[in-house]
């Protein structure tokens, strides 16, 4: 329980204590210290509190600056062109800007998942009140909030608790957005520094926002089995009035169901949603359907099938009220922080709001009461199907033929395609009567809809392509898991020993969306190739979707053929991207539960922990927003390694561990307090691969840590050396670095391994008990 | 070149999970289909042993038609001047480790029971003879237990040979297993020390004898004994047991030295057979927790995998928590299912007769170890869900630890004591007195920028 602005006053009291008059008693902050753990030493950390840990990461990982642009166009002084070691007017370097840009984009991430936060906790407090009590996994999760317990210091019981850390992050947002003003500044590493605060901040908002709603709305709590649910553009009744949700934030989408429920009106319409509130409203309804992942809103919306299209916040295509209008159906904006300049009818009576748009008489509303969506959304779709019949823009295929011929072969989309399509060949192909090349396309396609607009004859190029995979997408009908939320502390006590040790070889995060040409299949593909491998597959977000969307030759997509629970060989959905929190919150719970560290207020020594010990890596494969910053820049301030796919260079810089510098990699042995060479292990702490192929081999490199057992280092060896046979067709060239004493070496291998050390003139090497904080060096006791 | 290249099908650990379906099966060993199968380990004398010698003894795997289950016998023989007896529980376990190792080849289970698959893929890659197999289990054996000198591998098929040997095997796994449940902690001179958990658990230092199997439940003291044997530098060590100190409690200068040596000088005694006192320190992994209550003076016990609460209504979880981290704490004490089967179980304490709870799956699982005279008398949670019900519970049972109740007074409900919470304002830091005095206030604004509260911990 914490308080803040207690006001008391007591115009007068006659007790046996005494007579008080006019009193008045007015407190700050009330803080309930009922919890026994000692707090540690960085309880709501200000932006310098965790620089030391912070440049001990970015000495061994130094930032590489890949500038996506040369200039600086921030301020008036410029433009200024930075390239060749030149200061901009205001004296900032190439370097300083792009950790600067970075920082904003990190800003913006952390920004967005704590407004969205704020917004939640808000409403949920006036609904459900401030004493309303958080659980997120009953007795099965005593930490109910590892991150905020690491950061803040504070073990949140209530609805009201969390409006507590809400005012401190929105503070901390504030002086790290503020740090980015022209002539604050203006060193890199220190920008550096406060991009991974901003990061730790975006975890804590993530989390807040989750346990929030796992909480008041009843989602699966930490539960391995949560349902199965349909996912896919075919799992859409075409027969039946749809309604389309798209966004991050539930309640509106929740408004829905809870109408429909009420009126008995379910199965009579689907609810089907795209981006994270698919994933919630399925959280809160196994009746609800998720169509796929952010590139799938354009295709979605022109096949017609969305009756009404129901917009929230975050990830929506700013075109959604032009796209909704070509389709005649009607749009309700229910966020303030989206409303498409439409007029806000939150006041007006239901029957007005149906009526007008209904009628056509406005192409939407904006309705900021979740519960009034709700009715207006239904009842209009129910009204609205049986009038457009499912009138859609996508073009009959002898139009499309006949269109395609008139093709002047200019070669504009191809160019404004983020990933260079050879669309005017298949244009050339269609007009020919020759779908295939298009058909190729929708496989690759990511929605963007760039090549229609630089189109100079205004194709529907977009909607072509659409119409070419019609087939492929009907067909597109998978299941995925709900998200269970948080990860149970019995499971943590199961897996923390084996992956301490190195024995599972891993836990791999999934998150963020897969936008890249055939980006969800290589997701599946990777998702699999670590299930199989029984590494601890995580999902979050709309990776988690891609991560559905195929089909073993027995029809089972992956969540029917790996179990949910957080073990080897388990592929865990944990939910949306507020949900991603559960998966550094299982790392921090390996420390807190297993290994018996404190947690309160103790970031450094837990992040240290982490890094040495637990094997896990983050991989966000698609192009992404500026939240995808947020949410990896969380991870490294754990020291939790993130590979990003081919888009990742755009994030403009990686940092990179330099595995030929022997001086990088030393740690304290805690036993001794003796420095030892623990090698390079993680060897990045963010990485862009160029294919698939290449991250994986990245993957299994990346989840080897200092701390590994002989037996965990030998099978998180025989993992790298496998993928990298396989991959590149050789044996990787740096084994002598991960190999520290012979029983390091997977045992099938020992031959071939052995010569190579000899002829690297490898010597054995202690294991050490690994740590980067000289404080945490154990002193000998003095009992007797 | 690598030590597999002439195998026909890639061998590796990567390889280990890898599950064959049956519609993706050539034949299968074994199993649930066939009644008779076996594997076994024998030590042998050198001049016994021919080694590199694989035999089959019936038909091959290329004989058999697809889509067969067959009775199956693997017989290993090995010889070597550290080779004993007691170790050939734990060479046989390596069989399913080893035999996992081989692309497209699947084991499960052992002894009695070994349930084995070959997948068609790699049947066509060319594993079509038990040779094969058997090279790969002689490479990977010889490479990993350097105390095996030599060894020969054979294969049997014939299904009249393999039920004559299985029954032959069945003694010999009988035999072992009476031989291992009677050696007791006298009868050796070294126990074995393990420092994996230290990882996670600075201080705790885990210590195997035949009769307190390591707190995860993973190591008996052949696995520690085999272990320090083959990798002497490796994190499982031999601990020489000194002189006893005390036979019942269980206390070894030996024992003591290693820890204090091994615990940076924290931890200084140690009683292997008691949860009070100096026990035995809890990593983090135990698989259950002996967890004192002290309203009935008894202990109960719960294991990792039991959801919900226990009898004194506190999940695992938590009291995990005040257990781990390779701490010595009074009455709660962290323990493996087998030392459950051990008659040292906490006999400072009591053994049994101090055990008063716990959850019914262990019950089960624990029957034949747990005195006739007191399983009835042990309540789990159907029986009891609060510490009042198991008060009547153990009474109406007459329990052992109900004799003990009258000396400490427990039988007399003592009302609860009803604390009062003062409310002192901390801002005038002023005690209040009861009576006395009066304090008067007018006009009176108190600003605090920031008010903690603790609760007062129970006395």
């Amino acid at each position: 329980m914490t308080r803040k602005n207690v006001d008391l006053k007591i115009k007068e009291l006659k007790s046996n204590l005494g007579i008080m008059k006019d009193l008045r008693l007015s407190v700050g902050k009330v803080i309930d210290d009922s919890w026994e753990e000692t707090i540690g030493p960085t309880p709501y950390p200000s932006i310098t509190d965790l620089r030391n840990w912070d440049m001990k990461i970015l000495q061994k990982y130094k930032p590489f600056y890949m500038p996506f642009c040369d200039l600086c166009c921030l301020c008036t002084y410029g433009k200024c062109d930075l390239s060749n070691n030149k200061r901009g007017a205001c004296g900032l370097n190439m370097e300083a800007q792009q950790s600067r840009i970075v920082l904003l984009a990190a800003c913006i991430g952390a920004a967005t998942h704590t407004a969205h936060a704020r917004h939640l906790v808000d409403e949920l407090i006036e609904k459900f009140g401030r004493n309303y009590p958080l659980d997120v996994g009953g007795t099965n999760v005593e930490v109910e909030a590892p991150v905020t317990r690491l950061v803040t210091g504070i073990r949140p019981k209530t609805l009201g608790d969390l409006d507590t850390i809400l005012d401190y992050l929105e503070t901390q947002i504030n002086h790290l957005l503020s740090a980015t003003h022209t002539g604050q500044e203006g060193n890199n590493l220190d920008f550096e520094s406060k991009v991974l605060q901003a990061g730790m901040v975006d975890q804590v908002g993530m989390e807040i926002a989750d346990m929030a709603q796992v909480s008041c709305f009843g989602f699966p709590k930490a539960d391995p089995n949560a349902p199965l649910v349909d996912l896919g553009f075919g799992a859409v009744d075409p027969t039946k009035p749809t309604i389309m949700v798209v966004g991050h934030n539930v309640p509106p989408a929740i408004g829905i169901m809870d109408y429909l429920n009420e009126k008995g009106l379910y199965g009579k319409i689907d609810v089907c949603g795209l981006c994270c509130t698919a994933h919630d409203i399925t959280r809160y309804s196994s009746k609800a359907k998720i169509v796929g992942p952010i590139s799938w809103q354009l295709r979605f919306i022109r096949s017609g099938l969305p009756d009404i299209l129901v917009v929230d916040e975050q990830c929506i295509r700013a075109d959604s009220l032009e796209e909704a209008k070509k389709i005649k159906a009607p749009l309700i904006a229910s966020s303030s922080k989206n409303c498409l300049g439409l007029e806000d009818r939150t006041k007006d009576p239901v029957d007005e709001i149906v009526n007008d748009l209904v009628s056509g008489q406005v192409d939407g509303v904006l309705i900021l009461d979740p519960e009034k969506v709700g009715e207006v959304a239904v009842r209009t779709a129910m009204e609205v199907a049986p009038k457009r019949k499912k009138f859609k823009i996508i073009p009959e295929i002898k139009d499309l033929i006949e269109i395609a011929k008139k093709c002047n072969l200019c070669n504009e989309c191809r160019r404004a395609c983020p990933n260079d399509q050879e669309i005017p060949k298949a244009m050339v192909s269609a007009g020919k009567g020759d779908l295939t090349k298009l058909e190729k396309i929708y496989e690759e396609c990511i929605g963007c809809g760039r090549c229609e607009y630089v189109c100079p004859n205004e194709f529907p190029i977009h909607s072509f392509i659409v119409k070419a995979g019609e087939k492929k997408m009907k067909q597109e009908q998978y299941k995925i898991r709900a998200g269970r939320g948080a990860i149970q502390d019995v499971e943590i006590r199961r897996v923390g020993q084996p992956i301490i040790f190195g024995e599972i070889p891993g836990v791999v995060a999934f998150v963020g969306c897969a936008n890249y040409p055939k980006g969800g299949e290589e997701v599946a593909e990777m998702i699999e190739e670590f299930a199989k491998r029984r590494f601890i597959v995580v999902t979050s977000g709309c990776a988690a979707m891609s991560a559905g969307m195929v089909k073993d030759e027995d029809g089972k997509s992956p969540y029917e053929k790996y179990p949910g629970n957080f073990d080897a060989g388990g592929l865990v959905n944990v939910g949306s991207c507020v949900s991603n929190p559960h998966i550094a919150g299982a790392a921090i719970k390996i420390a807190s539960i297993f290994a018996k560290r404190n947690l309160r207020g103790n970031y450094e020594e837990i992040a240290d922990y982490v890094h040495n010990r637990v094997g896990a890596v983050g991989i966000a494969w698609g192009a992404m927003s500026q939240k995808a910053a947020s949410i990896a820049s969380g991870f490294w301030r754990l020291g939790i390694p993130v590979i990003v796919g081919p888009h990742g260079s755009k994030y403009r810089r990686m940092l990179l561990g330099r595995k030929d510098r022997k001086e990088d990699w030393y740690v304290y042995d805690s036993r001794t307090g003796e420095r030892v060479y623990g090698g390079p292990a993680p060897e990045h702490l963010f990485y862009a691969a160029e294919t698939k192929e290449e991250a994986m081999v990245m993957i299994a490199k990346l989840c080897m840590r200092p701390n590994d057992n002989t037996k965990g280092r030998a099978i998180k060896l025989s993992h790298y050396i496998d993928l990298h046979k396989r991959f590149y067709g050789t044996m990787p060239d740096d084994i002598h670095l991960f190999v520290r004493r012979l029983s390091d070496i997977p045992i099938t291998m020992k031959d071939e391994i052995v010569r190579i050390l000899d002829e690297k003139g490898w010597k054995e090497r202690i294991i050490p008990d690994p740590t980067l904080l000289p404080r945490m060096v154990r002193k000998k006791a003095n009992k007797k | 070149m690598s030590m597999f290249e002439d195998i026909p099908v890639d061998i590796g650990i990567v390889y280990e999970g890898e599950r064959i379906r049956k519609s993706d099966l050539f034949i299968e060993l074994g199993g649930p289909k066939v009644e008779n199968k076996f594997e076994l380990v024998r030590v042998k004398k050198p001049n016994e042993v021919k080694d590199g010698q694989i035999k089959i003894i019936g038909k091959d795997i290329s004989e058999f038609e697809e889509g067969s289950s067959i009775p199956i016998g693997i017989l290993i023989e090995a010889a070597g001047k550290q080779l004993e007896e007691e170790l050939e529980g734990v060479i046989e376990r390596r069989i399913h480790e080893y035999g996992n190792y081989i692309e497209g080849f699947m084991h499960l289970n052992q002894r009695y029971d070994i349930w084995m698959r070959l997948g068609k893929r790699s049947y066509k890659k060319g594993l079509n003879s038990f040779k094969i197999i058997g090279e790969v289990l002689f490479r990977l054996f010889k490479s990993e237990l350097p105390f095996i000198e030599s060894m020969q591998v054979t294969f049997i098929t014939d299904p009249k040979k393999v039920e004559e040997m299985s029954k032959e095997a069945m003694k010999i796994y009988e035999a072992r297993d009476a031989r291992a449940r009677k050696l007791i902690d006298d009868d050796v001179n070294e126990f074995y020390g393990c420092d994996l958990c230290q990882s996670f658990a600075p201080t705790h230092v885990c210590t195997i004898t035949p009769q307190r199997y390591a707190n995860c439940g993973a190591i008996s003291w052949f696995d520690g004994r085999a272990a320090a044997r083959i990798d002497p530098k490796g994190p499982i060590y031999t601990i020489e047991k000194g002189e006893c100190i005390d036979p019942v409690k269980g206390e070894y200068s030996g024992i003591n030295d290693n820890a204090k040596k091994k615990s940076l000088g924290e931890i200084n005694r140690v009683w292997l057979y008691s949860a009070f006192g100096y026990p035995h320190t809890s990593c983090g992994c135990f698989e259950a927790i002996a967890f004192y209550i002290p309203e009935v003076d008894g202990l109960g016990i719960v294991h990792r995998d039991f959801q919900g609460k226990t009898v004194n209504a506190l999940p695992f979880s938590t009291m995990a928590d005040s257990t781990a981290g390779g701490r010595q704490i009074d009455g709660f004490h962290g323990l493996s299912i087998e030392y459950m089967r051990s008659p040292k179980l906490l006999q400072v304490d009591g053994g049994w007769n101090k055990i008063v709870w716990m959850p019914k799956v262990m019950k089960e699982r624990l029957a034949d170890y747990i005195p006739k005279d007191i399983i009835d008398k042990i309540a789990i949670e159907d029986d009891v869900s609060s510490i009042d019900e198991l008060k009547d519970f153990l009474k109406s049972k007459d329990h052992p630890v109900v004799e003990g109740w009258k000396e400490l007074a427990f039988e007399e409900k003592v009302p609860e004591e009803e604390i009062s919470i003062e409310t002192t304002s901390p801002a005038m830091g002023m005690p209040v007195a009861g009576g006395g005095f009066k304090i008067i206030l007018k006009d009176a604004k108190i600003h605090a920028k920031k008010i903690i509260i603790r609760t007062p911990k129970k006395k």
